[in-house]
């Protein structure tokens, strides 16, 4: 197929990519941006390790064209720090030793904070139904449900001065 | 949420059991940490892997000259042109027992097995490239349980072994009919355990690079970098020292990466042949059904005991389907055996284990290593004793326990055991529940866990562990362990134990591992070893570099010498005047000037001696769920969970929550989701849409009660936690079923098929009971 | 009287432990030993083994322990 420009804007920076139309946005953002962050651990969009944010919301990046998300924010782990700074729910991740093998931590972080974006003040059952769709072999997932809960809760809030 | 209470703490440490954050969790929660599935290098090439269709047949012919004619392919290598055809295992010791080509050059034995490699300038190409390969196949006929591969007229699947048994294991102690002769009661159960896919979440992964020089390095997803470069120097006729293994960010291991496979062979044959780095990485698909999984497990288990409940003897005759090649599969068929007398006192025990051969994916070692098939048939056994007896069952457990000072005959020495507390933990959260819905019920389990292996099938020349800690001038410190981080924390738990023992802060580390180059040799990250091992290692290691230290204090101290001198939190001090002191930075720098400039290096190290034949010290556990059930539907859910825990002294404290977390979730999955059923030697659901295993809205809440002993055997008191927690779960919702429903599960996974089946063959028999009335 | 186990010459008091240890050691002159004897009769070590381990009663025990009492006088 012939390939085409896209534009494509990934943590708030825009690429210009001449790709196959066909490419999906996990294959865009990895292998022709190199932002590898993001991972893949299935062909089936089952695991969630591709999870990034588009517009806000919670996508699973090997389930879209890259072409579908032009003119979109996308939103990439590497999108979650501010100068250095971690963003409260990668801080709550880290304090609550959310992560092992850490391979489904960029997917599971971007939709925990989308939860988070749609819901502010989740139940713990909707914590559970939000990262639903994201696969951790390693923690069993109830520090990742305490870490969102504790965000959500303020704990790892910026303080304003 | 969850509740996590430490029964008996005794200790004061400045880090150990402290709240530290993992080492390498920043790279981690910001996508910086590099996988082997991220790595690029210049000029790489990507490759594919041709498999067979087939669960055995000959390979009469490969040809692959269409595939090269495809623009953008570089090379395909067969294992009959591009391989030295070495039978390798990692059993080396063995001979017999190493029996796998990963590149097999006549015969393939499991579907999924690698028949040839092609490397082209993109995946898309190289995929394409497969389907221009050409192979004649003799298809031969294929067995595929272990049953029926031991029949007399069944296929031959390695020559010279006959009936296809691969390996046997006998265990023995006590005079066991004799002891089945006092006993007053006598059960004995047929019971049959699936296999499990690891799953990691990075799929295996390796990038190979071999130069004009004669040097190989690779990336590579594995759980022990050291025996990877063994075992490579072994197949390709290189040496160790000219191959590099790194192993950075290990995205999941459980047992499973610890073998040579498909991408990392594969990967080097083609990049020795091309002089250009090559990558492979395993689709999903691929991941499920070419490597390697957990062992199915055919168990008959006889156990004789008095009507008081006092056990008296127990026999054990295991077929475990081992799948078309050796592996890890023949320690397994030990640790089944020898965990399946845990962790009780048998007078008399016996233990038959047959690993056979079949045309099947072959099984190996994972997250448990036998011992979870080992507890779902001895703890649910043990519980319908209980019952026929009219016992209780946590009293007749108790009763049987082990406990400190324990020999069991011939084999182990048991120097801390906290099992008697996990009893009281366990029961003390049963009665507070109080009486339970009608849908609900409870099952309990208990077992227990080695700390690393006494085995050397590996015939490593090496001590087991081994650590270098080397000190910067500004008091920095950098510590070299082969030791293997595959998300168990294994890096952050020697840090620290390294900045206990030196006396700095846990920030003061750097850690070191993962790269054969630069990291002493380690046998790695499995049968819970590197807590123990390692740490033990990294402690003597950082013992001997702070007694370089101290000479410099003492001798400038003045102090008389019957005063002692430490370091803690950076500050050194005599320990009889902690106020009086110094920054430990200071003195650094002054014992490198008095060493003419020398960097203040310690080395360290551990091999086991003396420690019996299978593990220096063992965990020990108790674990209760809380189950629910859909009578229409058989469909399980787990409700709640409490497993009490003695794991010796905590040394990471949010490491040791995340596994036993962590494999409380995978041994619940084993218990009745984590299915894998074949067909003529074909899996039926390789993928992530019909493997189902638990996600966050299936996991209950899983309270922990650390039972605090010390192990003499363990660095700072420490042992075993990251694996033992995989065993009991299956066994405790099989119990929880028998207390529902007076069911007795005797396959898992316990799918809701078979709670249906057996809720009906249950009726029927009332039925008939009533009938013959 | 003990017997001795006509490869290894390890002693136990009856032959049935022989025969046990032979199957448990399973190693190749054990097994070879095995082999040789029943050659006349038709058996193998792996068949013996595996009709111990499928079939209730200790008929391949029995049987084996009966072999190494004969083979007593030779050692």
């Amino acid at each position: 197929m012939e390939k085409q420009l896209l534009r494509l804007t990934v943590n708030g920076q825009e690429y210009e990519l001449y790709i196959n139309p066909k490419t999906l946005l996990v294959e865009a953002i990895r292998d022709h941006i190199g932002l590898i962050g993001t991972k893949r651990g299935c062909d089936t969009v089952s695991c969630g390790a591709c999870t990034v944010m588009i517009d806000g919301a919670s996508v699973k990046s090997c389930s879209v064209l890259a072409m579908q998300a032009e003119g979109a924010q996308i939103t990439t782990i590497e999108g979650l720090e501010k100068n250095g700074k971690l963003a409260p729910i990668q801080k709550a991740f880290l304090d609550h030793g959310s992560y092992q093998c850490g391979f489904c931590a960029p997917g599971m972080i971007m939709s925990a904070q989308a939860l988070l974006n749609e819901n502010p003040a989740p139940t713990e059952w909707e914590i559970r139904e939000g990262i639903e769709g994201n696969i951790c072999r390693c923690t069993g997932y109830n520090s990742i449900v305490r870490a969102i809960d504790a965000t959500a809760k303020g704990k790892y809030a910026e303080v304003k001065s | 949420m969850n509740k996590y209470t430490v029964i008996n703490p005794h200790s004061e440490f400045k880090v150990i059991n402290t709240h530290v954050h993992n080492i390498d969790g920043t790279a981690k929660v910001t996508g910086r940490a590099t996988y082997t599935f991220d790595v690029k290098l210049p000029n790489m090439l990507y490759g594919k892997i041709l498999r067979s269709p087939h669960a055995h047949a000959k390979i009469l012919k490969i040809d692959y000259s269409r595939a090269m004619e495809l623009p953008g392919v570089m090379g395909v290598v067969t294992g009959k042109e591009d391989t030295l055809g070495i039978k390798q295992g990692i059993w080396r010791r063995y001979q017999d027992l190493c029996d796998e080509q990963v590149l097999p050059v006549d015969k393939v034995r499991y579907i999924g097995e690698p028949v040839a490699a092609v490397a082209a300038i993109t995946e898309e190409i190289a995929e394409k490239a497969l389907d221009y390969i050409d192979v004649d196949y003799e298809v031969l006929p294929g067995v595929y349980e272990p049953l029926d591969a031991i029949k007399k007229d069944a296929p031959e699947i390695h020559e010279g072994f006959e009936r296809n048994i691969n390996v046997t294991r006998h265990i023995e102690w006590g005079d066991v009919d004799a002891a089945f002769e006092e006993a007053e009661y006598v059960r004995e159960d047929w019971f049959k355990c699936g296999g499990q896919a690891h799953m990691c979440m990075e799929t295996r992964a390796a990038v190979s690079s071999y130069t004009p020089d004669g040097k190989l390095t690779i990336y590579h997803s594995n759980q022990s970098p050291y025996y990877m470069q063994g075992l490579m120097a072994g197949v390709l006729g290189m040496r160790e020292g000219d191959i590099r293994v790194i192993s950075t960010y290990v995205g999941g291991g459980f047992g499973g990466k610890f073998e040579l496979d498909g991408a990392i062979f594969c990967s080097a044959v083609l990049s020795r042949k091309l002089f250009k780095p090559v990558k492979i990485v395993y689709t999903r698909e691929e991941d499920f059904i070419a490597t390697k999984r957990r062992t199915p497990m055919f168990y008959y288990v006889r156990t004789g005991v008095k009507k008081d409940g006092t056990f008296c003897a127990r026999e054990a005759k295991v077929f475990t389907n081992g799948g078309a090649y050796t592996g890890m599969g023949a320690t397994a068929l030990y640790l089944t055996g020898f965990f399946h007398s845990f962790p009780y006192r048998w007078k008399g025990y016996r233990y038959d284990g047959y690993r056979v051969y079949t045309n099947t994916l072959p099984s190996t070692s994972m997250r448990g290593f036998g011992a979870p098939q080992a507890m779902f048939c001895s703890e649910q056994q043990i519980e319908w004793i209980a019952a026929d007896l009219g016992l209780d069952p946590i009293d007749m457990r108790r009763k049987n326990s082990h406990h400190e000072g324990y020999e069991v005959p011939g084999q182990a020495t048991i120097a801390s055991c906290g099992i008697d507390q996990c009893y009281d933990e366990i029961r003390k959260w049963i009665n507070d529940k109080g009486k339970l819905p009608a849908n609900r019920a409870i099952g309990i389990s208990a077992c227990g866990f080695m700390s690393g292996g006494i085995f050397n099938w590996f015939d490593t020349p090496y001590s087991f562990s081994s650590a270098v800690v080397s000190i910067n001038q500004d008091g920095t410190v950098e510590l070299f362990v082969g030791a293997q981080e595959i998300g168990q924390g294994s890096n952050t738990t020697l840090a620290i134990i390294c900045a206990e023992t030196l006396g700095v802060k846990i920030e003061d580390i750097k850690v070191h591992s993962g790269d054969t180059d630069y990291c002493p040799p380690d046998l790695g990250a499995w049968g819970s070893r590197q807590t123990l091992m390692a740490g033990n290692a990294v402690k003597m290691a950082a013992e001997a570099a702070k007694k370089q230290l101290l000479e410099f204090a003492y001798a400038q101290s003045g102090f008389n010498i019957v005063y002692d001198l430490d370091i803690k939190d950076r500050w050194v001090h005599a320990i009889a005047r902690p106020e009086r002191g110094y920054d430990y930075g200071e003195l650094v720098k002054k014992a490198i000037r008095g060493k003419d400039g020398q960097k203040i290096v310690g080395r360290g190290y551990y091999t086991p001696h003396r420690k019996g034949m299978i593990s220096p010290a063992y965990s020990y556990m108790l674990q209760g769920v809380e189950v629910e059930v859909d009578e229409e539907t058989g469909k399980i859910k787990l409700v709640d969970s409490m497993t009490a825990h003695d794991c010796g002294q905590p040394i990471n404290h949010l490491g040791l929550i995340g596994q036993l977390e962590g494999a409380f979730s995978m041994a619940a999955g084993y218990g009745y989701l984590e299915y894998m059923p074949y067909e003529d030697g074909k899996l039926m659901n390789p993928n992530l849409v019909d493997y189902k295993m638990i996600r966050a809205t299936e996991m209950p809440p899983a309270n922990i009660a650390e039972i605090d002993t010390y192990e003499p055997e363990g660095p700072y008191g420490a042992k075993e936690a990251g694996e033992g927690l995989t065993n009991p779960t299956a066994a405790a919702i099989g119990n929880a079923l028998f207390h529902r429903f007076g069911i007795q599960m005797k396959e898992c996974p316990i799918t809701p098929e078979m709670i249906l089946n057996a809720l009906k063959e249950k009726k029927e028999t009332e039925k008939e009971r009533k009938g013959k009335k | 009287m003990n017997f001795k186990c006509p490869v290894c010459k390890k002693e136990w008091k009856n032959s049935l432990q022989v025969a046990r240890h032979m199957f448990g050691t399973g190693d190749k002159p054990h097994k070879t030993w095995v082999d040789e004897q029943g050659k006349t009769q038709g058996f193998t070590f792996i068949d013996l083994m595996i009709e111990q381990a499928t079939t209730p009663g200790n008929k391949s025990y029995v049987m084996l322990a009966e072999l190494i009492e004969k083979a007593q006088d030779k050692l």
